[in-house]
Parts: structure tokens; sequence; C-alpha cells
């Protein structure tokens, strides 16, 4: 038996084994990395410590990118083995991209779980933040980002406020006390608050 | 016990001993080879055609 996780300096490491989950995100963060960076946020960040429920979808911040860098991302994920629901071509799915509407991504003959590739700009300030402080999380060797965990509690908590998100929180809360910090949660919840106005 | 509570005595019990993972692992891997399987015979004709019609019709896509 051993705690559930540690701190590594600054890489939190869960102590756990990969379940089919972490090895779709782990799979697509591969082909994603060769083309930009990521923020994996929302409930895949819970699930990934520990969170008993299911889950269907796995959300992903990604800066918008041109049509260019999007069609070799594209083409890479489809030479891959995954499928993109709203269609089969960069020519279709880059307005998407362009108007910041997300896509989701799933393997081939496959519904669930899929990627919600969601495109930010510095114009989303909250999100921008998020993806600009990232804290790493590690899983044996599968290493990924996801926001400040102060943050994301305090996002689930007061932007979207589904029970879901709720129990995410509490969930967040109680399982990394021994590391969350009272400071952060003060300097985030006006980057978030302002969300609201 | 309340929803609420039942969620902080198992993240209590998770932080403390990792034995815990195990049933968390069992319950994600059998959701997921239960969507697998049902969609799977649901868009057995064209997967992708089928799977589009269905998010469509309730307004996911």
């Amino acid at each position: 038996m051993e705690k559930g996780y540690i701190l590594q300096g600054d890489v939190i490491v869960i102590h756990r084994d990969l379940t089919d989950l972490d090895f779709f995100v782990r799979d697509f963060l591969t082909i994603l990395k060769k083309h930009s960076d990521y923020l994996i946020v929302s409930g895949f960040v819970s699930i990934a410590s520990g969170r008993t429920r299911g889950t269907e979808d796995v959300d992903l911040l990604m800066p918008i990118m041109d049509k260019i860098k999007f069609t070799a991302f594209f083409q890479d994920l489809t030479n891959n083995g995954f499928w993109c629901y709203q269609g089969d071509s960069s020519e279709e799915l880059y307005p998407y991209i362009k108007d910041l509407q997300s896509i989701r991504f799933a393997r081939v003959n496959e519904m669930f779980p899929n990627m919600e590739v969601i495109p930010i700009t510095e114009k989303r300030k909250a999100k921008y933040f998020e993806f600009t402080h990232p804290q790493k999380m590690k899983i044996h060797n599968f290493e990924f980002k996801v926001p400040p965990l102060e943050f994301e509690i305090l996002y689930k908590e007061l932007i979207l406020k589904g029970k879901k998100d709720l129990d995410d929180a509490k969930h967040l809360r109680t399982f990394f006390a021994t590391i969350l910090k009272k400071e952060r949660f003060k300097e985030y919840e006006p980057i978030i608050r302002a969300e609201l106005s | 016990m309340n929803d609420l509570d039942y969620v902080q005595l198992y993240a209590e019990k998770m932080r403390e001993d990792n034995t815990l993972f195990k049933q968390q692992k069992k319950l994600i891997e059998a959701q997921l080879r239960g969507s697998s399987s049902l969609f799977g015979k649901m868009f057995s004709q064209n997967f992708k055609v089928q799977a589009r019609e269905y998010l469509r019709k309730r307004g996911l896509l």
C-alpha cells in the first residue's frame, strides 16, 4: 500500500496503474504534441486523480493554429486511427477552429471516449491563464499538463457548478488537501469571477 | 450519508491507500467496454455515417 500521490519537484505523481482512458489520452497527446501545445482540463483532471465516475469526453485546450498547421495535425490524427465527429477534411473542420468552436475526435469505429479540442486565444482570459500556468501530472511514464489544482477547483465551483462539477471539486479539494495553497485560491478567484461579468 | 460526503470519504481513503485505484480502473474500463460494444452494434453498417446521424438527432452536431 502506498499513498495516492506524491509531489516530486513540481510534478504530481499519481500512484496507480494506467487505464484504457489514459491510453486514449496518451495516444492523442503523442500526436498533438508534434503540432501544438495543450492543456487537459475539467473531468479528466479529477478522474486522473481518482474520482470514480464514468466519463465520455476529455477536454483539451489548444491555442488556435493556422490552416496549414491544422491540416498537418488533422492528417496525422487520421493516419493514426482517429476520426472527427464534425467532418472528414481540414476544409470542413478549419472553420470550427477559426471560430473558436470545439471539435471532437475518437478512435476509428468508436464513439467514446472522445477528445474535445477547444481552440483558445489570449482573448479567452481565464482559459488562457490556466493554459499558461500548467501543472504537470504523471502516472507511470505518462506525463501531461493540467491547470493549477486551485484554479480547476474554483472553476468548477464558481463557473460550472453542476452536481458532477461540485463533486469533482470536492474530490480534488480532499484528495490534494495537503498540497493546495490558500494564496493561490485568492490569486485565482478574481480571474475566474471575471468570466461571470 | 449524502453524495458529497461519500466523495469526500472516498478521496480521503484514496489519498492514503492507492489500492483503491484498482476499483476505479475496473469501473472506467467496464464503462468504456460497454459503450464500445453498444455503439459498435448500433452503427455496424457504416459507423461514421450512422454515428453522425445519431449525434445530429441529439443536437450534438
